[in-house]
């Protein structure tokens, strides 16, 4: 016989639970929603095409984001440049050569500490070694901390991606004669492709909203400079600095570039889990 | 070195496996396995799931040295010269070829995927590349379906025409001994018949081995048949014998299905 007063009891509870399941789902989401919806509104509100061209002004006056954009672009892609091979040598040792050695063992969660560091230590760390040393905040500086953070997402995603890869494929290479750096070289990592580019462009998308870093290593700059060696302007910066202060201008065009930021982190997260989709396929 | 021949049949010896054993961690796959390989001769491996047929035809490349804790001892030697002790791998897996379970194509071009163990030991120009890369697919009778498409990924072939790529790859190298790893058993009948077909041709130049659990397969197709159960290497005798007069019983209530 069916206990009746058990399975209604049962089902309140399935009732209770998916309501709270729900109601937490759109408690997250509703503040999502708030941000996304005051940035595009204050933020479009914002946008205007010497945005691009001029630099950031004195309180007051017209003026653009040009000079925080470019710094960023240069800082991103400099930190990026040097830190992909490193991530992508480091991943492919733990995929394919360290294993399940001890060594492998200990890289892989010194690594997973990185990934988590808060940004604000990498920052304080180049701080340390690189601004002391050479007595000013630079550009230097600021793609340095940028590389520490890229380099931990690349290792772990070109190990998962690598570990991806069917055995037999490996084997079929090294079947025909090719030694282990070559079959690395011309099948695993072709096979791993997708998922690689995705680690580079996950990345480039933490990087870009990075703030802490670099105010710590190429603080800001209220002109256009493409001199490493300076202190350089950055969008995340500059979005620190304007939002900050108390005139109405500036607020803006901390609003436009929050929007140019965020737009470019949405699109990168967008390919790079398109990408991700066809490696698992 | 010359090789030896065999008394009994008169054959040319290619491989000879001699007491080996073989191991995975402590666990012992293959007890003391005495077998020749003939030259330019099919020899069939059959026998239950387990019983080590695929752990063998690994040994006779070495690819089981890609994964730790897997280890082998007697000998196997390959024209007189011990296998087991070779130094370099990579020159001996030149010289034998292996074809697997499943299609591998690599993520490149069909032509790619040929030249590609081709370009690992000669540097040929480029319309004698282009004369063996049709050659190997001709070979695997690959080449009219694909003659067109040459710069298509292997990866867009049916599974059928992605096994006979492998199978061109592997001849490209013209290697002297081909490995095949149950070859047939994620294709359809049409595919399998023109791999047994090829199979046939390719006896002409090679020796060959093929693991397989299709016992119509074996008798079809091989010259020599190795019934193996439990590690143990239980008959082995040219495959008309083996499959119309075992000596041994299981030999014969395997072949009729009557356990496995």
């Amino acid at each position: 016989m069916i206990n009746r007063a058990l399975y209604l009891r049962r089902r309140a509870a399935n009732s209770v639970f998916i309501v709270l399941s729900i109601a937490a789902a759109i408690f997250g989401l509703v503040w999502l929603g708030f941000i996304l919806g005051s940035l595009l509104t204050q933020g479009v509100a914002a946008l205007s095409p010497t945005l691009f061209t001029q630099s950031t002004p004195p309180p007051g006056s017209a003026g653009g984001l040009a000079n925080a954009i470019l710094g960023s672009v240069l800082m991103s892609v400099l930190a990026v440049l040097v830190g992909t091979p490193i991530g992508l040598f480091a991943g492919t040792y733990l995929a394919e050569y360290g294993k399940h050695t001890r060594f492998a063992f200990v890289v892989r969660f010194v690594n997973d500490i990185l990934l988590s560091a808060p940004s604000i230590v990498t920052g304080l760390f180049i701080y340390e070694i690189i601004v002391v040393p050479m007595g000013h905040f630079s550009g230097w500086a600021g793609a340095a901390s940028l590389m520490v953070i890229v380099i931990p997402v690349v290792v772990r995603t070109t190990e998962n991606m690598l570990l991806l890869v069917p055995h037999t494929l490996r084997e079929a290479a090294t079947a025909l004669g090719a030694p282990m750096s070559f079959v690395i070289r011309s099948v695993t990592w072709k096979a791993a492709q997708a998922g690689i580019i995705t680690g580079v462009l996950l990345s480039v998308a933490r990087i870009s909203g990075e703030t802490a870093p670099l105010l710590f290593t190429a603080l800001n700059n209220q002109f256009m400079s493409t001199n490493f060696n300076g202190p350089m302007a950055s969008l995340p910066a500059v979005i620190f600095q304007y939002a900050l202060s108390p005139y109405e201008d500036w607020h803006r065009l901390a609003w436009a570039g929050a929007l140019l930021v965020t737009a470019t982190v949405l699109t990168l997260s967008i390919i790079a889990r398109l990408l991700e989709n066809k490696q698992r396929n | 070195m010359d090789a030896q021949s065999d008394p009994k049949t008169n054959l040319k010896t290619k491989v000879d496996i001699n007491d080996l054993c073989f191991f995975y961690g402590a666990s012992k796959a293959l007890k003391n396995i005495t077998l020749p390989l003939y030259d330019r001769k099919v020899t069939a491996f059959i026998g239950p799931s387990g019983c080590g047929k695929s752990t063998l035809l690994r040994a006779i490349n070495r690819i089981y040295e890609l994964y730790p804790h897997q280890h082998a001892e007697g000998t196997i030697t390959l024209d007189g010269e011990n296998i087991l002790k070779a130094k370099d791998l990579n020159l001996l897996r030149a010289r034998i070829g292996m074809v697997f379970q499943k299609p591998t194509p690599f993520p490149m071009t069909i032509y790619d995927n040929v030249a590609f163990g081709i370009k690992l030991y000669e540097n040929l120009p480029r319309s004698e590349m282009d004369a063996r890369i049709e050659d190997a697919l001709t070979r695997a009778a690959l080449w009219g379906e694909v003659k067109d498409k040459l710069n298509a990924s292997g990866l867009s072939l049916s599974g059928g025409q992605q096994q006979r790529l492998c199978i061109a790859r592997t001849v490209a190298t013209r290697p002297e001994v081909i490995l095949l790893d149950e070859p047939c058993s994620a294709l359809d009948p049409i595919s399998t018949a023109k791999i047994e077909e090829l199979i046939d041709e390719l006896s002409s130049d090679y020796t060959i081995v093929i693991v397989t659990h299709n016992m119509q397969q074996a008798s079809r197709a091989s010259d020599y048949t190795a019934f193996m159960y439990l590690g143990e290497l239980v008959e082995y005798g040219a495959t008309e014998k083996i499959f119309t007069a075992p000596d041994n019983k299981r030999t014969e209530q395997y072949i009729t299905g009557r356990f496995g």
